[in-house]
């Protein structure tokens, strides 16, 4: 079946209405992928469950947890989990991530396009508008770049962006700007995809009136406690969104945040207990969504401190992990074996790699030749993030077969003075693609470079260079494969798996569906706009 | 909040309990006045000292965190220049004693300094919750006061019947249960599994009170009263029974007075006694306490200011919640002696 007649049998089963039908049949005209077509066309994409067509009207309340009196709103910043959930109502961004963890052009911008290694243009969309009236133009773009590259805001974007140049922004036209960079940066389009790099308008502050693009304009905010959000009447998507209004409920705790659920009190809710989950899907009239996630928790040797300086007493920590075991006794089955390697959505995922197992009889024989057998390493950790005490207890447990004892550290100041100075140490890190995750965690300039990668005469970072340079999709996936391979051989990351993210919610939503990202619950139903009350 | 509410009269209160230590008389007083002023006057001095005291311990224990305070707060996004702003705001680089001086200067002119986690003034942040927190423990002590009396008197005057046998084993299984259990037992038969006609957590819009919406507050409510009630109810017993069997209650029944006025006229008041210092030991507890049962319903009062302070590391809320918090202590622990002393004549003339 071609594009057009898809689109004719959505129509046809109501999915979609006689305008959207002729509005798709326009795009794919006008050369757009199908992906975007369906997109734009709203909502009939992502009909999980439920199905039917989307209707209008209702109060969606949704609980989430990890929020406290540091929540902010903020277009192009978050401190807290509920700040995601507040960020995505209100702000949007360039480019959009589908389910899939593609790039599309479904955002904000026509296109977003590297013309020479060192240069972008972005081209905005027409019509679109912000809660105040005001169109989305190419100084809003401009002020919303120079704000996320302003270290002095102290954004969680800030630190991707670090190629663009805030004084070399052009205006070429009302919808067009043009980004010359202070080096060559493949990576800024999948920076504009990042639901946290959100387009604000000229003058926009935090503590000022909230006013972005998005589908529902903020009523009213008390961090710690709720937002309320109401449906931006104005929205540029036709007949989105679906809800009336949106509120944001803070729980502290998740058991109370279930309870909440099952009362009916809630219509949907993040990241439950594992134990509950069996609770949640016996409730009829409840259902639990589980997505792949990208977060990792990575146990991180120092390739240049002892006992790692030897990369087989590496290779042979990695052999002593059973990652099926970890993923079971701390994700309680919640989670994917991983292979020590990150970016698991990126084009260039190294996938093709073969698995490690636990082998103990490799990792004694690798230890004995290094001389390095039944020896004793402390392994540091913290209760920074969900499971880090955990997989260092799990994985001390394992170690105990091939002879080597690991105590468990656990410290409460572990992000104090010795953070990265430490030889063998848990972190924790969220889904990012390759080469943004490598500026953040494994070159010399990266903020957290734990293991202190790469090693000395490793032609790593001049592969990490082309990468950046490459205008080519292919060649830089063959480039970014590389640099995984030496990290594969090299590396000092135990990656033992990527989590899941457990949401449960009412199944009078309609619209949620697994989908592979960052954010819980398909992104929150895409800032609240694909899901309905059926 | 790891101690559960005591069943003993302890500390000052023993002094003006019958058979405790004599109360220092003063001497000299006028005689005209009502002696009972005096001594609140007196008990108002001692409970500004004890603040003094108490506010000296809050300080140094939340500035022994191990490391780097600035540190410690920031985590792993702390940067050079963050670390210098923060140090600068909470004034680490002065003095221990000036740091004090500070923050205690700023107290007594109302000021409790800023949330270092929301940047606002820490009035701000915690004074709807303390109205709400307030509004709970009211709530709570309204009901389980005058009932645990009640039960407490009945089970005395049918001691050994079935009532008392039957208060006596409810109010131990109650008194042995955490209130984390006792909230979670009843949202599962109230809101949840069971039964469906209660919410299960209370949903206080920012801004909006907890008796705009009452049914949230049930649960909550009952809660705090099964974990109080037992206490106060079992020392009024007691202390009833005790009461009951004295030779003044003998002779006045002797004396052929009927058996109500007997209870209302000489048995009851002076049972009351020992149990006001139980009753005002756990409603000081409930302030405490309360902080548990907030976090079961996610109720939107002190106890969640207070969690959440402590795991941003935030110190001028940890700080004002607890100085808060022994205030409290203060407050009812007098409130308690003055009812004592009303109730008993004795210590009325030792004054």
């Amino acid at each position: 079946m071609d594009d057009k007649s898809t689109l004719e049998q959505m129509y046809l089963r109501g999915n979609i209405t006689r305008r959207q039908l002729l509005v798709g049949m326009g795009m794919l005209a006008a050369g757009l992928s199908m992906a975007s077509v369906l997109a734009a066309c709203g909502g009939s994409t992502t009909s999980g469950t439920g199905g039917g067509t989307p209707k209008k009207g209702g109060t969606f309340r949704l609980g989430v947890t990890g929020g406290g009196a540091k929540d902010i709103i903020d277009g192009q910043n978050i401190v807290t989990k509920p700040d995601q959930a507040r960020l995505v109502a209100g702000f949007e961004t360039l480019l959009v991530y589908d389910e899939n963890y593609n790039l599309t052009n479904d955002g904000l911008a026509e296109s977003v396009t590297q013309d020479k290694p060192d240069q972008w243009t972005i081209r905005l969309k027409q019509g679109i508008t912000f809660h105040d009236g005001k169109t989305l133009s190419a100084d809003d773009v401009i002020y919303s770049l120079q704000r996320m590259t302003d270290p002095k805001q102290g954004l969680f974007g800030t630190g991707g962006l670090g190629s663009i140049d805030p004084k070399n922004i052009t205006k070429m036209d009302d919808r067009t700007v043009r980004l010359n960079l202070k080096q060559a940066d493949s990576t800024i389009g999948e920076q504009m995809g990042q639901y946290y790099n959100g387009m604000v308008p000229v003058g926009y502050t935090r503590a000022g009136t909230q006013n972005g693009t998005g589908p529902y304009k903020v009523q009213s905010f008390t961090p710690g406690q709720q937002s309320v959000h109401v449906r931006n009447a104005n929205y540029w998507r036709s007949g989105q969104p679906y809800f009336d209004q949106v509120t944001v409920i803070d729980f502290p705790d998740p058991s109370a945040q279930v309870n909440a659920l099952l009362a009916g009190q809630l219509d949907a809710i993040t990241d439950i207990p594992f134990a509950q989950v069996s609770v949640v899907k016996a409730h009829s009239g409840l259902a639990v969504l589980e997505s792949p996630g990208g977060g990792w928790l990575p146990l991180c040797m120092a390739i240049d401190l002892e006992p790692f300086t030897d990369n087989r007493v590496r290779q042979a920590f990695r052999l002593m992990a059973d990652r099926q075991a970890i993923v079971t006794q701390v994700l309680s089955g919640h989670g994917r074996v991983a292979n020590d390697l990150y970016a698991p959505f990126d084009e260039g995922f190294a996938s093709d790699l073969p698995q490690r197992h636990q082998d103990f009889a490799q990792a004694k024989s690798l230890l004995k030749a290094a001389g390095k057998d039944g020896m004793t390493v402390d392994l540091h950790t913290t209760d920074g993030a969900a499971g880090m005490v955990d997989v260092a207890n799990v994985f001390a447990q394992q170690a105990k077969g091939a002879g080597i004892t690991v105590n468990v550290k656990n410290d409460p100041n572990y992000y104090g003075d010795a953070y990265l100075k430490l030889a063998f140490s848990v972190d924790f890190w969220g889904t990012r693609n390759y080469l943004p995750q490598v500026a953040n965690g494994s070159i010399p300039t990266a903020p957290y470079n734990e293991c202190h990668w790469p090693p000395s005469g490793s032609n790593y970072l001049s592969l990490y260079k082309q990468a950046l340079a490459e205008v080519d999709k292919t060649k830089r996936i063959a480039l970014k494969h590389e640099m995984q391979k030496l990290e594969y051989d090299q590396g000092g990351y135990i990656i033992p798996f990527f989590n899941n993210l457990v949401d449960a919610y009412s199944t009078k939503v309609s619209g949620f569906k697994p989908s592979k990202g960052t954010l819980n619950l398909t992104s929150f139903g895409h800032g609240y706009r694909t899901i309905w009350f059926s | 909040m790891a101690t559960g509410p005591s069943g003993s009269a302890s500390g000052s209160i023993s002094t003006l309990i019958p058979g405790g230590p004599s109360v220092t008389a003063a001497p000299g007083m006028a005689r005209a006045r009502n002696p009972i002023w005096g001594f609140i006057v007196r008990r108002l001095l001692l409970g500004a000292f004890v603040l003094f005291l108490v506010s000296i311990v809050i300080f140094v224990a939340t500035q022994a965190l191990p490391g780097d305070t600035a540190r410690a707060i920031l985590g792993r996004t702390a940067t050079p220049a963050s670390l210098e702003a923060l140090r600068e705001q909470l004034h680490l680089n002065r003095p221990l004693v000036v740091q004090y001086l500070l923050w205690a200067g700023g107290l007594l002119r109302g000021d409790a300094g800023s949330s270092m986690a929301a940047q606002e003034p820490v009035t701000k942040l915690i004074g709807d919750r303390i109205i709400n927190s307030a509004f709970l423990v009211l709530c709570a002590g309204l009901i389980s006061i005058p009932l645990s009396v009640l039960i407490g008197s009945y089970a005395a005057l049918k001691r050994d019947k079935s009532f008392d046998v039957a208060a006596s084993l409810t109010t131990l299984v109650f008194a042995a249960l955490p209130e984390f259990v006792v909230g979670v037992t009843l949202v599962v038969l109230f809101a949840t599994t069971v039964l469906h006609v209660l919410p299960a957590v209370s949903l206080i819009p920012p801004g909006g009170r907890p008796w705009d919406e009452p049914i949230g507050m049930i649960l909550p409510t009952l809660t705090l009263v099964l974990a109080v009630t037992p206490y106060v109810a079992r020392i009024m017993r007691a202390s009833m029974i005790e009461v009951l069997e004295s030779d003044y209650v003998e002779m006045a029944r002797l004396k052929g007075l009927s058996e109500w006025i007997v209870i209302r006229r000489h048995a009851l008041p002076n049972a009351l006694g020992p149990t006001f210092q139980v009753i005002a030991l756990n409603l000081a507890y409930l302030a405490g306490g309360v902080i548990v049962v907030e976090y079961v319903f996610n109720y939107a009062g002190i106890g969640g200011a207070l969690r959440d302070a402590v795991s941003n590391r935030d110190l001028p809320v940890i700080q004002a919640v607890a100085l808060l918090i022994a205030g409290l202590y203060v407050v009812l622990n007098l409130l308690a002696d003055i009812a004592t002393i009303l109730v008993t004549p004795r210590l009325r003339t030792r004054l």
